[in-house]
């Protein structure tokens, strides 16, 4: 039976973590979108409404299994309290001087990936291509939405404009770029190499492959954009290279198809993110937490 | 249905198992599962997977919805009988891309077994019995423990530390107190001792089994009534330096104890107190020992701890001698075999590991094959006997010892 307080710790965290859903999700569906490329208003209500509902789902589903490593050995009270026991330790860190240590560990082992780069070049290669084209194109995503949709900041809404051309067309064609070069050498050697090591089950294969769809999706919808020359994709389209490649085998009638491409790309992206809790790339969460903590506690490498 | 009770598993290892890439890396170098059987279920990868499928089946997010699913006994079994292979030997830990510290996890896991009564297995209850009765697992009286020192020579002193004040206490360690085929280390290492004038002694027939053993084959509960009363022993000898020839005992006297109680004093493997000496001069290796060596380093030596240089320093210092490499060293050493209770559970298994060592320091050409653990001697003696190599298995203080 839980002791007194189980109830005000379970409180303490799930008050917080809905009203923090809702607020997400509050933003999510209020934001103008006046300068999105697709033109009916009802295919972007589609997509924002399964944005929310699959964020929603990878945050509840990341809850659930963060609160599952909290029933391990020595659990006093609740799971939920001793996962604000930890959140306020790691409050602390950001205000102590092991911040600086925590951060150069997760730039090293977590975004650099050090030993992977000592035990195998091509490896390494392929998983920076993916992560460091994943954390591009995120942090292209929120630098657009904050210039277009609340700062108004013509260069990157207008056609031609500087910072349209630099980060909505060539930074987010580098970005996936990356993701497709490092997934292509994972496909690869995933299902026709097949290394001794790499055990290949459905979710290993579903996880590459539902990967290798959206991004190749995202060019595909680019290329389509192109060649039915929609709005946004009719100057210098030459800045998005692998979309403008893509439309010169397309058919200018694509352009036709683009607002369902469009839903249908943003749909299966939303749902990857929904995916990630339950799946191996879970690890994409799971790792960092862990290279942290380990790098935090070895102080003599000792075990 | 039974449900498997994961409250013995702890907070990092639920997070390092959530954390694995699946990648395989330590699939190629894990000397039980990939090396010696090609099995993956041994290796951590397999152990990994199957453990949490089993556990998300009772306890994940469809078994909250739909109800947990009853894992099969014999699975069950199997993965136990797959856990219990395991050298724990840490060279999981040195490849993985994502930084897993392994050896706590395998450790963990055993405890996990333990509490679910899938775990030891059958073939340790002797060794538990016997520590529980004798205090060592070799079934030996207590009173015979500090026999061994009547084999030194009369100019090497050992105190009773219980009794008399030393400086040093030189924790001895069941196998070399008890094994007549590894006592020797002990006389060589209290031999160097008092070549060195070291002002050192011994627990004498108190000194209790470190529960090394119990702690890696995952029963911690018998295991700290072990480490509480040596704990004791040492506050009553209140010695500088707590000193161990076994690397087995130094990981257990280092790493565990502090989890149970304070020690007195600081716990020092033999390689770095020699190591110190030499340096500081007050030891100095004059005569000369003719051969080429080649180190293996111990697990809970190199891996768990990382003594990498010492031993090595000590065997540069000895005239004549000449330190060759295996390709697998240091970091990359490969495991001998024995840890982790394998051994005793699975002596087939662990002879075709040492095999693969003794293969390794053939290859390098050396005539001498040494190390810094009465267990990785015992099974690397075993396989040098019984493959007929030339390699003269030693131990690094009677290396030491010959050039005094």
């Amino acid at each position: 039976m839980p002791e007194g307080g189980y109830l005000s710790e379970r409180a303490r965290l799930y008050v917080p973590f809905f009203l923090g859903v809702l607020l997400m999700s509050a933003v999510i569906l209020l934001l103008p979108y006046d300068t999105v490329y697709v033109r009916d208003r009802a295919y972007l209500h589609a997509f924002l409404v399964t944005v929310v509902l699959c964020t929603a789902v990878f945050l509840l589903g990341t809850l659930h299994n963060v609160l599952f490593w909290m029933r391990g050995k020595g659990l006093v009270r609740s799971p939920e309290g001793r996962l604000l026991g930890l959140l306020w330790r790691a409050a602390r860190l950001l205000l102590s001087k092991a911040f600086a240590r925590a951060l150069a560990v997760f730039a090293r082992d977590a975004l650099y990936l050090s030993k992977l780069r000592d035990r195998s070049l091509s490896r390494w290669f392929m998983h920076l291509m993916i992560l460091g084209g994943f954390l591009l194109m995120f942090a292209l995503d929120l630098l657009v939405t904050l210039c277009m949709d609340i700062l108004g900041y013509g260069p990157m809404i207008e056609e031609g404009g500087w910072a349209k051309l630099l980060f909505r067309d060539l930074g987010f064609e580098v970005a996936g770029a990356m993701m497709l070069a490092g997934l292509t050498i994972a496909a690869v050697r995933r299902f026709v190499l097949r290394p001794k090591i790499v055990r290949t089950e459905l979710p290993d294969a579903a996880s590459i492959v539902f990967l290798l769809a959206v991004v190749l999706g995202g060019f595909v919808l680019e290329g389509m954009g192109i060649a039915g020359g929609i709005d946004g994709h009719t100057q210098d389209v030459e800045y998005s290279f692998l979309g403008y490649a893509m439309s010169l085998a397309l058919p200018a009638s694509s352009g036709d198809w683009y607002d369902a491409a469009w839903l249908v790309h943003g749909v299966m992206s939303a749902l990857l993110i929904a995916y990630i809790p339950f799946s191996k790339l879970f690890h994409m969460v799971a790792t960092p937490v862990a290279i942290e903590l380990e790098g935090l506690a070895s102080k003599e490498g000792t075990a | 249905m039974t449900r498997l009770d994961i409250s013995k598993l702890d907070v990092l290892s639920l997070l390092r198992f959530d954390a694995c890439t699946r990648c395989g890396e330590c699939t190629a170098t894990c000397p039980t599962g990939g090396e010696a059987q090609d099995e993956e279920m041994v290796t951590p990868r397999g152990k990994i997977l199957r453990l949490r499928e089993f556990y998300k089946a009772q306890y994940g997010l469809r078994a909250r919805l739909l109800g947990p699913k009853a894992v099969p006994e014999e699975a069950l079994r199997e993965l136990s009988r797959r856990a219990y292979e395991c050298t724990i030997c840490g060279q999981c830990r040195a490849v993985c891309p994502a930084h897993l510290d392994t050896i706590p996890m395998w450790e963990n896991m055993r405890e996990f077994l333990v509490s679910n009564g899938l775990g030891p297995m059958p073939e340790h209850q002797q060794i538990v019995k016997s520590i529980e009765n004798y205090d060592n697992p070799w079934m030996q009286p207590r009173a015979q423990r500090s026999r061994w020192a009547r084999r030194l020579e009369e100019d090497v002193k050992v105190k009773d530390s219980l009794k008399e004040h030393s400086e040093v206490l030189y924790f001895v360690g069941c196998t070399a107190a008890y094994d007549p085929n590894i006592r020797a280390m002990a006389l060589d290492t209290a031999t160097v001792l008092s070549r060195a004038g070291v002002d050192f002694g011994t627990l004498g027939n108190e000194e209790g089994c470190c529960g090394s053993t119990l702690l890696r084959t995952g029963l911690l509960e018998q295991a700290r009534g072990m480490a509480e009363r040596n704990i004791e022993r040492f506050e009553r000898a209140a010695p500088s330096v707590i000193l161990t020839s076994c690397a087995g005992c130094y990981k257990t006297l280092r790493q565990d104890y502090p989890k149970v109680g304070k020690l007195p004093a600081e716990v020092v493997h033999i390689t770095t107190f020699v190591d110190d000496l030499l340096r500081s001069g007050r030891l100095v290796p004059t005569k000369r020992v003719e051969g080429t060596v080649t180190f293996h380093d111990p697990c809970h030596l190199g891996r768990h701890n990382l003594l990498y240089e010492e031993p090595r320093r000590i065997l540069r210092s000895i005239p004549g001698l000449k330190l060759v490499e295996m390709d697998r060293n240091r970091e990359e050493a490969r495991c001998c075999g024995a840890g982790g209770g394998v051994k005793t559970a699975f002596p087939d298994l662990a002879a075709r590991i040492s095999a693969m060592r003794v293969g390794d320091a053939e290859r390098t050409g050396a005539d001498i094959l040494t190390t810094s653990c009465p267990f990785c001697y015992q099974s690397l003696r075993s396989s040098v006997e019984k493959g007929g190599s030339k390699l003269r298995m030693t131990d690094l203080m009677e290396l030491l010892r010959s050039s005094l």
